[in-house]
């Protein structure tokens, strides 16, 4: 009941944020600006070029959706820091934990206040990807679920690092922190170039195994199968990746909790 | 004798800034107990430690040093917070709910009945002054609605103990007024009352006890009565008083007021069995005798303004 009212009144906060208003009009934005050259496609699309032209508006939908699902990734660790950090501002959260609230109960509403909001942004994030594929005349061919589980499982490692870092320094700093260990995850992906250096292998392979590795948790590569293609992942690497993504989220909330447990709460 | 309300041993607080910066010792030693059922006034000037000590009390902040106890339990514990009502200085709220829909959150926060919640509400509401206002967005409220509603909130769950900082601030003299009188009626209802104020005046009026803090110490703790005899004069008041008896009492210092009840006079407590008995024996009646009280403000100037510790 306490977990549903903080989460719900997170929620509402959210909704009347300018930000996202923003954010809002960033998917206007990707709809009008895609159309022309989906439906040139769409229109150019012909029996002998069907299998070519099907893999191109693909492509494209990816690409597209790689540039909304990164600014989701912003999206969730902004909003997790900001969610802890505007009610200490205001001196909201001193009237919050009067009432018999206990800290990790607090945080924890504010973390899944945070997941519904992600959860709206997957779902429009979805119905964006089906849309623009039916505007290039094609069908996503992989099933749903796998495009909203997967950016879901991303978005609550994000936010997870943005809350773990907002109980110790300021969003700002926090919602920066995380952006940055995203980018340094996706650099240290093993590529095909082995590095020289042993020690900065090292370091890069440590990282690669520290870091959330965003790389498996990434849709983006279930939006560029085709139907030839469409059962090329098997339950077992679905299961294991989304279980090491809830696991990564859950250790960096349980460490959010603990950090915030000893935090004094005050008007900053 | 049942345990206090509040019970504070030796709380020391400092704020230390990283990196071995500059530290403030926000408390020191800090000392002093609210029984249950009592109104206690906690008095400081701004930067006292009134603010920390209060944190302190409902959770927000860890003590570094010494022993509190909150209705019997650590400070923080949601069995505590269960019985407690608070306000905090300046409440801040959610600007884009309305009185009813804040209300409703505390409620749901405060595990109170779903069943009772609308009509709990509609009460506080009107006990607060804000009816037909409960429809507006906080947003839109004057600071003294807000603060009428943070009292509103505080009493959500009828706790046994009520934190209030600074509970007037932004009132005007009415709404002080109206929070005074309910002050007066939660204290009738038995309620533990900790109100932190500047408006010393109404402390005077509305508290059994207080406590003064200054620079993070204990300067004066103890009961209204006891903090505002001063000891070293008396008043007497009798029907008439005889000339020459007027002379002697004059000689030996005394002020004398004269009033339609009668004439008062003020003077040494070591000479009031002298007086007493000479007025007798003039054939004049002793209608009263009391020690003089000071006033609270005169008390804290002298124990605050003039920076003395004790």
């Amino acid at each position: 009941m306490k977990l549903r009212t903080i989460a719900t009144n997170t929620f509402g906060i959210f909704l009347r944020d300018k930000l996202l208003i923003i954010f809002g009009a960033l998917f206007l934005c990707v709809i009008l600006l895609m159309m022309t050259p989906l439906l040139t496609l769409r229109a150019r699309t012909a029996a002998s070029n069907l299998e070519e032209m099907q893999a191109y508006v693909l492509e494209l939908v990816s690409a597209i959706m790689f540039m909304v699902s990164g600014a989701g990734s912003l999206l969730a660790a902004w909003a997790a820091a900001d969610a802890v950090a505007t009610e200490m501002k205001s001196g909201t959260i001193l009237a919050v934990m009067a009432r018999p609230v206990k800290r990790w109960e607090f945080l924890l509403g504010k973390y899944l206040g945070v997941m519904i909001l992600m959860a709206c942004y997957v779902t429009m994030m979805l119905g964006l990807s089906y849309l623009l594929a039916w505007m290039g005349g094609q069908r996503v061919q992989s099933a749903s679920w796998m495009l909203l589980a997967y950016p879901m499982v991303r978005y609550a490692i994000y936010a997870a690092i943005a809350m773990a870092v907002t109980t110790v320094a300021h969003p700002v700093l926090s919602w920066a922190f995380t952006m940055l260990l995203g980018v340094a995850a996706m650099l240290v992906v093993p590529g095909q170039d082995r590095i020289a250096n042993f020690a900065l292998r090292w370091l890069s392979t440590g990282l690669y195994y520290v870091l959330p590795s965003t790389e498996f948790l990434s849709e983006d590569r279930f939006l560029t199968i085709k139907h030839a293609t469409l059962h090329q992942t098997g339950w077992v690497e679905h299961l294991t990746t989304l279980a090491y993504g809830l696991d990564y989220a859950l250790v960096v909330l349980l460490m959010a909790m603990w950090s915030f447990h000893y935090r004094s709460l005050k008007r900053d | 004798m049942s345990a206090p309300a509040v019970e504070f041993q030796q709380v020391t607080k400092t704020y230390r800034k990283w990196l071995g910066g500059q530290q403030v010792a926000a408390l020191t030693n800090v000392s002093f107990s609210v029984a249950a059922g009592e109104v206690c006034a906690f008095l400081g000037p701004n930067g006292a430690g009134k603010t920390t000590s209060i944190s302190i009390l409902m959770g927000f902040l860890y003590a570094d040093w010494g022993h509190i106890r909150v209705l019997g339990f650590q400070p923080g514990d949601v069995r505590a917070k269960r019985r407690i009502g608070f306000v905090p200085e300046n409440f801040a709220f959610y600007k884009h709910l309305n009185a009813e829909k804040l209300l409703g959150f505390h409620a749901r926060l405060g595990e109170v009945a779903e069943d009772k919640t609308i009509g709990l509400i509609r009460d506080l509401i009107q006990k607060v002054g804000l009816n037909g206002y409960e429809k507006l967005k906080i947003g839109r409220y004057s600071r003294g609605m807000v603060q009428r509603l943070g009292i509103a909130q505080s009493l959500l769950g009828d706790p046994e103990l009520l934190v209030l900082d600074e509970p007037t601030s932004g009132l005007d003299p009415s709404g002080r007024k109206e929070v005074r009188d309910l002050i007066l009626t939660l204290k009738a209802a038995g309620k533990t009352i900790f109100l932190s104020s500047h408006l010393l005046s109404e402390v005077e009026q509305i508290c059994d006890q207080a406590v003064i803090i200054d620079r993070g110490r204990v300067v004066r703790a103890g009961t209204m009565k006891s903090l505002l005899e001063t000891g070293d004069q008396v008043e007497i008041y009798t029907t008439q008083l005889p000339e020459e008896l007027e002379v002697v009492l004059r000689e030996w210092g005394a002020v004398i007021e004269r009033g339609l009840q009668g004439v008062r006079i003020i003077i040494g407590s070591e000479r009031k069995r002298e007086v007493a008995e000479r007025l007798w024996l003039a054939g004049s009646d002793v209608l009263r005798l009391n020690p003089v009280k000071g006033s609270l403000e005169d008390l804290y100037m002298k124990l605050v303004g003039k920076g003395e510790v004790a």
